[in-house]
């Protein structure tokens, strides 16, 4: 390219064409947008909707509860309420590479019923295994103060993921705490 | 140049991570089941593909001082436009792959496929070269997820596969836990780990530097024996 001082009219032009190409591209995105977003709530909502029946089956609606105790209770998002059966709380808390949010069970007896999680960023074949049936169904009937069987508890940890089963152990026995503390 | 040649320069002579050394990061975060390396493969394939064909179309009109910001908006663009889709129609691919489909974006491939081909090349070759370019990426993406899936964990196509009740099955959503081919209490776990990555990404380079320099010097002693041969007859 010649080496020129670029004029006036000459930024002027680069400047417009640069406007052009993101005003076109914005209008497709936010095309794209309007397209997608109901999908991906819906998405998002039949997630939660299914990790809700998986931990406590129940035929009714859930209904929020909207008085606990978030101060003492910073991980627990929503608890919400199966009629007589019990409750569901719904967590994010941190695992090993990042956020985890979950779901667990609490019945009326104060009990955990299951586990599910509905998103997390744990290492594939690792921390990842949280997921796993063999691994949530361990939580089944677990009680307040569970813990992992190197901290004399009764849950075996997923091999190479401890941090990340332990992040599972805490929520389910936070889970219980707060459910307790609803009275 | 015709597309058999950008066909097997996509894959290999010139394969994109091998050979020109690109996107490496990704190649090595996300190699950890079949599922997520096809589906890295596939989006980036995609994306390619769009953002050359958009690219090179716009070439005349793109003013040489501010090509790069153009192609990072085009690429953007597409790249957004992928990542709501996957998260309306395949939200499994989305949740496994988080954070890395966005950070295509910043994926040299395609940025480096715009600089080295796009803006100097016709719509229909910059077309067939995003699919090979593609292609290639996958095809890498896909070895290294097959060797550290099976000696990392000792299974095979994890996410993609599930065997249950001794049937096997294709599972689209990312749900089949893979063939276990061997208890992965026998595995070497580190595999699976980012340290794994690079360490099959070197065994696969080294491969691929020795495979090419193979070819070269087969090529060089053809071209000798040829040149012998010429020479006896001018002799005779």
């Amino acid at each position: 390219m010649k080496e020129k001082k670029k004029s006036k009219s000459q930024i002027l032009r680069l400047t417009l064409i640069l406007f052009l190409v993101s005003a076109l591209t914005s209008g497709v995105l936010g095309y794209t947008n309007s397209l997608t977003a109901d999908r991906i709530k819906e998405q998002k909502q039949q997630a939660t909707a299914k990790a809700y029946n998986e931990v406590l089956p129940f035929e009714g609606d859930y209904v929020e509860v909207t008085e606990f105790d978030k101060a003492s209770f910073p991980t627990v998002d929503t608890i919400s309420k199966a009629g007589e059966e019990g409750y569901v709380v719904e967590m994010t808390f941190s695992g090993a590479q990042g956020n985890i949010t979950a779901v667990v069970g609490v019945d009326s007896s104060h009990k955990a019923t299951g586990v599910s999680v509905i998103s997390h960023s744990e290492t594939p074949s690792l921390g990842a295994r949280i997921t796993e049936e063999g691994f949530r169904a361990k939580f089944v009937g677990a009680e307040e103060g569970t813990a992992l069987k190197n901290a004399g508890g009764t849950i075996e940890a997923i091999t190479s993921a401890t941090i990340s089963s332990q992040a599972i152990v805490d929520s389910v026995n936070t889970a219980i705490a707060a459910v307790v503390a609803l009275g | 140049m015709s597309i058999k040649k950008q066909f097997r320069d996509g894959l290999i002579d010139n394969n994109p991570v091998l050979v020109q050394r690109l996107g490496l990061c990704s190649t090595m975060a996300i190699t950890t089941t079949l599922f997520n390396g096809i589906g890295m493969g596939i989006s980036v394939l995609i994306i390619l593909t769009c953002c050359n064909v958009v690219i090179s179309a716009m070439r005349k009109i793109i003013p040489n001082d501010i090509r790069i910001a153009i192609f990072v908006v085009v690429i953007a663009g597409f790249v957004t436009i992928v990542d709501l889709l996957l998260q309306a129609f395949v939200p499994a691919l989305s949740a496994s792959l988080g954070v890395f489909i966005p950070l295509i974006v910043v994926n040299c491939i395609i940025i480096g496929r715009a600089e080295a081909f796009c803006q100097n090349e016709p719509v229909i070759p910059s077309f067939f070269d995003g699919i090979f370019q593609g292609i290639g990426y996958t095809v890498t993406l896909v070895l290294m997820c097959i060797v550290r899936e099976l000696l990392g964990n000792g299974s095979f196509g994890g996410g993609l596969l599930d065997v249950s009740q001794g049937a096997l099955r294709l599972t689209l959503d990312g749900s089949g836990s893979g063939i276990q081919v061997f208890s992965s209490e026998y595995a070497a776990t580190i595999l699976i780990m980012p340290f794994g990555g690079f360490l099959t990404l070197a065994v696969l380079l080294a491969a691929m530097q020795f495979a090419l320099r193979k070819a070269d010097e087969k090529k060089e002693k053809a071209l000798r024996a040829a040149k012998v041969l010429v020479d006896e007859e001018v002799a005779a």
